[in-house]
């Protein structure tokens, strides 16, 4: 038998980094084979069938910068680390556990550090990090009220800066929700998560921890995105989702959750479908649990792309405003033909996002928070428990 | 032949192809033509000059007419799912993607067929085939992300292959662009056409070296009407071996008869956690479809020989999604491994189905001879093996270690009546070991058709035929 021949060798390359840079962690780096189980899951692949903007590219180009084949202002590079939604939808469905979403961190650590990041994001990234302008925006436009310093019996409402100006109503339905169990500390600033996904991971983990320091015990949070920075930084026991705080309580003592009736549209009961939050799904695998509370108030209806990011993907849709709603446009495709009384969201963003989109298209479908859409049944039924 | 040699591609030729299929889709920058550099396979890598998204069967046409005639190498490209590094541009030029040619043009029940683009997924085909109640039989692990022609270039196997059959059994026709740019149609809608040279089964399998395939016909099947899998643990992969060997003596023919080894459990426990029986050395998947009747008798048979064989468990799955689990699960074995450590390089040895355990056998001691870490799972019901080895690159020798296994473990295959390939090809990574299976007279004649479809020699270079 023959041994291997030149050409093969040629076509060879040596496992591992030639001379790593550090900028990516090796062990996850390494973790990929490149089977490419993650290309049907990605949105932005779907949108070009081209393996540039796929997760197995994205990570090729990654081990290319890492090993020094290619340099941070590569224009692929610069393209893809910006094209990249980051919602993670790669992750789950690899077999191989890669760890995309840190990957991704890393690379735009790396590739958007200091004033290489684009403007928009720098303006964001500043805006965001200012506590007192984002208190200001909440007061004025409504949110939930501060009760003071985090009570240390209660469950800390967390207000997310662009929720508490964008959806003021979101944090008042949750205290009506939860009523008694919820305080909603003041002061409370940005959870970083913006800043983590933007090119900032240290500022991110700065400002979760600053606010986890102010806000001791555990933290609800009604933004799917913040939610897992937050748990990421804070430990996973410490910050609790909204659906997942719901379906708990209410399964652990079914006898004390609130009588919930139905929401009704049109003199039935309302058609009601749902709009993943991301990170929520594929960075905390909560999947489950929004959809059976819709499915206690109002029928369900599972559009074929619930699970798939919408387009807004933190700042992206103000970023890359057409990719963004090219991302989107299947959405609304499908909500228009599944002919929905209200589209559920359990993420800010992802409420602007669709807002938006189906105001455009005149659409008679309207968007709820998750918290809206229980505080409705909860209006509709006999109230809270006695 | 005399294999084309690396030049780069002078500005007019890409000015021409940007002229044929559109600025946008010829990629020359160094970014992007890394990431088409590699395929599914572990340690191979080459730059292309070009990458060339074409959107219909002219474009294709125009481009090879060019490659051709300025003796430019072309390696056509699906999803790049391949594990035989067969779509690594070895000598440069253009790689040749055709995801952008994606759609299923047709599912005709009244012709139990479909036509598809070249581009479209094996599993948009089952899935626009199922939504008409037909069924396209071969299902590679891969079925997500591979292309069908990429399937057809590859002659790609299956979870079903054992009373189905491979890809090769449900291609009707091909459109195929030849390296000198002309379009012909070989077969077509027809179960009989003996029509001239079976040149449709010629071009499945010829890994990208012939012709450009730019559409498929394949033949559709009707669904039947019910299926079920269930699951045997075994200490020993060779008692699961084992116990294949006796369910196709005692009659039956299933549709699926898969199986992995201890370390694969693990592995793929990790990932799916279907609550897996991690202790068990072996774990055998056995399926079946047809009536329900059938199915359900099909079923306790294969448990009952498994039992008697000395299964330490016989489960069968509730109902269709736990089924489907199982199947997915199996499915991704092979990236599942890759938790294991940085590289995973995995091996397709088939012997015929009586030789299993054998088989088995001498890879635990091929592993143990070489000291590396190997683990092993496949389609039991084809005789045909994945033995993995696993191993870290900074581990001293151990690359060589593996390579060293490898060469035994086709030595070993070829000694029990078996082959270096079942189903993933022989690309780049086997090209080293095709003699010993072909010999020198088939060799020589592989070249000869391949000059006859390619005189130029552009189409894939340095692969089968060269
Ligand atoms: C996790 C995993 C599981 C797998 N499971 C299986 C399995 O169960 N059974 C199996 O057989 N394989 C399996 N494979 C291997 C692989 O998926 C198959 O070989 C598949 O057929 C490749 O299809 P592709 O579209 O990715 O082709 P590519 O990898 O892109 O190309 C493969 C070959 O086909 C040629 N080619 C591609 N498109 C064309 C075209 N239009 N015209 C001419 N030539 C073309 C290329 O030049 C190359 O030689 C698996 C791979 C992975 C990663
Ligand atoms: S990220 Fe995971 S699924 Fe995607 S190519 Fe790499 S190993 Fe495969
Ligand atoms: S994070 Fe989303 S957009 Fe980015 S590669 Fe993964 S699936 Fe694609």
């Amino acid at each position: 038998m023959s041994g291997p021949d030149d050409a093969r060798d040629e076509a060879r390359e040596d496992a591992g980094p030639v001379a790593p840079r550090g900028i990516f962690d090796p062990d996850l780096l390494s973790a990929c084979i490149s089977c490419g189980f993650c290309l049907p899951a990605c949105p932005t692949y779907s949108l070009t069938q081209d393996e540039r903007s796929s997760p197995r590219g994205r990570i090729s180009l990654m081990r290319a910068l890492e090993e020094g084949r290619l340099d941070e202002d590569d224009p692929t590079l610069v393209e893809q680390a910006s094209f990249c939604l980051g919602c993670r939808a790669c992750e789950p469905v690899c077999p191989a556990g890669v760890q995309y979403g840190a990957l991704f961190e890393q690379w735009r650590d790396h590739q958007w550090r200091g004033r290489r990041a684009p403007v928009r994001a720098r303006a964001l990234r500043a805006a965001t990090t200012v506590t007192p302008a984002i208190t200001a925006a909440g007061v004025l436009r409504g949110a939930a009220r501060r009760t003071g310093p985090a009570d240390v019996d209660k469950v800390h409402l967390m207000l997310g800066c662009a929720e508490r100006a964008l959806f003021p109503g979101v944090s008042r339905a949750v205290v009506e929700l939860l009523p008694g169990a919820v305080d909603v500390p003041s002061g409370q600033g940005c959870c970083g998560a913006l800043h983590g996904h933007n090119g900032d991971s240290a500022e991110g983990v700065r400002l979760a921890t600053a606010l986890g320091d102010r806000m001791p015990g555990t933290v609800l949070v009604t933004a799917g995105g913040c939610a897992t920075h937050l748990a990421h930084v804070l430990g996973r026991d410490r910050v609790r989702e909204l659906s997942e705080v719901h379906v708990e309580r209410w399964d652990a003592a079914p006898d004390a959750a609130p009588a919930l009736g139905e929401v009704r549209a049109g003199g039935r009961r309302a058609r009601v479908g749902l709009q993943d939050s991301c990170h929520l799904r594929n960075g905390r695998g909560v999947v489950r649990q929004p959809r059976d509370l819709v499915a206690r108030v109002a029928d369900y209806v599972e559009l074929p792309s619930a699970g798939r990011c919408c387009g807004s993907a933190g700042t992206y849709a103000m970023l890359r405003p057409e990719d963004s709603r090219a991302v989107l446009d299947v959405h609304l495709d499908e909500i228009e033909a599944a002919d929905l009384d209200h589209l559920v969201v359990v993420n800010v963003v992802c409420q602007r996002q669709l807002v938006e989109g189906l105001r455009r298209r005149r659409s008679r479908t309207t968007v709820l928070h998750l918290a809206e859409l229980l505080a409705v049944a909860l209006r509709a039924g006999c109230g809270p428990p006695a | 032949m005399t294999p084309v040699t690396r030049t780069g591609l002078d500005p007019v030729a890409l000015d021409t192809l940007r002229g044929i299929v559109g600025e946008r889709y010829v990629l020359t920058s160094d970014g992007d033509v890394e990431v088409y550099s590699r395929d599914a396979t572990p340690l191979f890598r080459g730059r292309p000059d070009a990458v060339v998204l074409p959107a219909s069967t002219a474009e294709v046409s125009a481009v090879l007419t060019l490659a051709t005639r300025l003796g430019i190498p072309v390696t056509p490209r699906g999803a790049g799912s391949n594990l035989a590094a067969a779509t690594i541009p070895e000598h440069g030029g253009i790689v040749l993607v055709l995801t952008r040619m994606n759609k299923v043009l047709e599912v005709s029940g009244a012709e139990l067929l479909a036509v598809v683009q070249a581009g479209a997924t094996t599993a948009a085909l089952s899935d626009a085939a199922a939504a008409q109640g037909l069924l396209y039989a071969p299902d590679p692990g891969s079925r997500t992300v591979s292309t069908v022609a990429g399937n057809v270039a590859m002659c790609a196997g299956g979870l079903r292959g054992l009373k189905y059959g491979v890809t090769r059994n449900y291609v009707l026709g091909l459109e195929v662009v030849l390296p000198t740019g002309e379009v012909i149609r070989t077969g077509g809608r027809l179960w009989k056409d003996v029509a001239g040279y079976d040149l449709t089964r010629l071009l499945t399998g010829s890994e990208g070296t012939l012709a450009v395939i730019t559409e498929v016909t394949v033949g559709l099947l009707p669904l039947p009407a019910a299926s079920g899998t269930g699951v045997a643990y075994f200490d020993h992969l060779a008692d699961a071996g084992r116990a294949v060997a006796q369910i196709i003596a005692d009659g039956v023919l299933p549709a699926t008869l898969e199986f992995l080894d201890n370390r694969c459990i693990n592995a793929v426990e990790d990932f799916a956690g279907l609550g897996l029986d991690r202790a068990a050395g072996a774990l055998l998947l056995f399926g079946d479809d047809g009536a329900a009747d059938v199915v359900a008798r099909s079923l306790e048979r294969m448990g009952t020989t498994c039992a008697a064989i000395g299964a330490r468990g016989v489960t069968t799955a509730r109902d269709v999604a736990e089924s489907e689990a199982l199947l997915t699960a199996r499915r991704c074995s092979l990236p599942a491994l890759a938790r294991l450590a940085p590289v995973t390089m995995l091996e397709d040895a088939t012997v015929p189905r009586p030789r299993l355990a054998e088989m088995v056998d001498r890879i635990d001691a091929i592993a143990a001879r070489h000291d590396v870490v190997c683990a092993t799972f496949g389609h039991a019901g084809d005789g045909n093996l994945h033995p993995t080895i696993v191993f870290d690159p900074a581990d001293g020798d151990v690359r060589e270690r593996a390579e060293a296994a490898f060469a035994d473990v086709f030595a070993a295959a070829m000694e029990l009546g078996g082959t270096i390939t079942g189903e993933h090809g022989v690309g780049a990574a086997k090209r080293p070991y095709l003699r010993a299976r072909l010999g020198d007279d088939q060799l020589a004649l592989l070249r000869r058709l391949k000059t006859a479809f390619d005189p130029a020699g552009i189409l894939n270079p340095g692969k089968l035929g060269s």
